[in-house]
């Protein structure tokens, strides 16, 4: 019926998203319900990080990632993901964060749907925009060594103009060929934010890489395999009368 | 949901909290500041009605037709983040190929009923906001299926659905949610009598077209990179 690796029929819409800018009375609304409300669980990001991410069953599709990050203990971290850190920013997924601890303990059909961060982090490639680097260093030794599971909801980067199909699995950049980004990506986010990968590179030279990463994560190196997911109809269990 | 959640690991060290906090002073969050607004339902997950989740939906407008929220198990700071929604006026929703739309949910029955709502906003502000949403379609994932005590989000993203009439809600669900926030879905059941929902009804693709829908997980080979011989360790 919907699938992660399937291109969606055609949509009319133009431009990056479709929809109205925001009428007045709506803004009012949103300002009325802000000053009522406490929105305790997003006030809990603390961080934004701008990384990379591939799709895991096309690799050659690369996307410039915004995390906003929520410690929840010393080995678990949640993520909402966007495409940009500006107010248009569209929420493209989320990935959950994991120390290598509590990763060793999932059974391996689950520990093939993660993907390392060592690379990632030693290699410049995961940045957190305009945080000295002095600043971050504790964080990024603590994440050098996690594990990340990251499903992307919205595929921007093919134009869909609204989220389509199913949830697809994303993968970590890494050293291997198809992991390596492409420099082009690479070059226009740096440019952006005034930074070097390169030289983040030397400066994490001191970041110990685990001992050993995991060999069920980061499925496609081993298997030349990625994953797809698909929906498909079933019969629903129900306590009711549906729809 | 009084006690917290279990999620394993070790409580989080000073010196990891101090670093968050300083980041977060300087860094671009203009994303999640745009999130105003907290919103209370359920779902249920597309193949099962029987399992039944308490959602909270924290949104931000895209612009006038469409919403994305991050879904939380509940409004506190140790809340876990489980799904994400997205929510569109009928208008987009005709615009969705066929195949999509099944995937797509109606609001109309959660906002008339009263079980969908705004913590903490009084009821003709909240009105105001939910007789548009009412008329509105969502797309739920969920990622971390708490309700059968998974600690951490395992499995595959589950898409979840939305209620469409009496007697699919669990009252003892309802209830306690109920209490915890000190709302009467009957009461506000009247009186949001007047809405109305999508001008064109309920389309009879949407709510996976009255069937239960499920994801599974399929392999795939990489496609070649041209330029680059492909090299696997």
């Amino acid at each position: 019926m919907a699938s992660s690796d399937e291109t969606p029929g055609v949509m009319p819409g133009q431009g990056p998203t479709v929809g109205k800018p925001m009428t007045v009375g709506s803004q009012m609304l949103d300002k009325g319900a802000q000053m009522l409300q406490s929105i305790k669980p997003v006030k809990q990001m603390k961080q934004h990080v701008c990384t990379f991410a591939m799709y895991s069953h096309d690799m050659n599709r690369q996307i410039e990632t915004h995390h906003y990050v929520t410690r929840l203990n010393q080995d678990f971290l949640q993520c909402a993901v966007y495409d940009s850190d500006d107010s248009t920013a569209r929420l493209i997924g989320v990935e959950y964060i994991i120390s290598d601890r509590i990763f060793e303990n999932l059974p391996p059909d689950e520990q093939k749907l993660w993907h390392s961060h060592a690379y990632e982090i030693k290699s410049g490639l995961w940045v957190n925009p305009r945080v000295p680097e002095m600043l971050q260093k504790t964080e990024l030794r603590n994440l050098a060594k996690t594990y990340g599971k990251f499903w992307c909801t919205w595929q921007v980067d093919r134009g869909d103009v609204l989220p389509l199909g199913a949830p697809a699995l994303m993968m970590s950049p890494q050293e291997v060929n198809l992991g390596m980004v492409k420099p082009e990506l690479l070059h226009k986010r740096d440019s952006k934010y005034k930074l070097s990968s390169d030289d983040l590179k030397k400066s994490r030279v001191d970041i110990e890489e685990p001992e050993m990463i995991n060999a069920v994560a980061d499925y496609w190196k081993h298997s030349g395999k990625g994953f797809a997911v698909d929906i498909e109809q079933t019969e629903m269990k129900r306590n009711a009368p549906f729809p | 949901m009084a006690t917290p959640p279990s999620i394993p690991g070790e409580p989080t060290q000073t010196g990891t909290a101090l670093t968050d906090t300083a980041a977060s002073t300087i860094q671009s969050f203009a994303p999640i500041n745009k999130i105003h607004q907290h919103l209370c339902a359920f779902h249920f997950y597309g193949h099962d009605m029987t399992r039944q989740v308490e959602a909270h939906h924290f949104c931000s407008h895209q612009n006038e037709d469409v919403r994305q929220c991050l879904i939380y198990d509940s409004p506190e700071s140790n809340a876990r983040l489980i799904g994400v929604e997205y929510l569109i006026t009928e208008n987009l929703f005709l615009t969705l190929p066929d195949a999509e739309k099944p995937l797509w949910h109606s609001h109309e029955y959660e906002v008339k009923s009263g079980m969908l709502f705004l913590p903490g906003v009084p009821g003709p502000v909240q009105r105001q906001d939910l007789d548009k949403v009412c008329k509105t379609y969502g797309k739920t994932f969920h990622f971390w299926q708490i309700d059968r005590g998974d600690e951490l989000p395992l499995g595959l993203p589950q898409l979840m659905m939305a209620f469409t009439r009496d007697g699919q809600l669990n009252t003892t669900l309802a209830q306690d949610v109920e209490k915890r926030f000190s709302v009467s879905f009957e009461e506000e059941r009247m009186n949001r009598a007047y809405m109305t929902g999508p001008e064109h009804g309920i389309h009879p693709l949407a709510n996976g077209g009255g069937k239960g829908l499920k994801t599974e997980l399929r392999d795939t080979d990489y496609k070649p990179v041209d330029s680059v011989p492909r090299i696997f360790v």
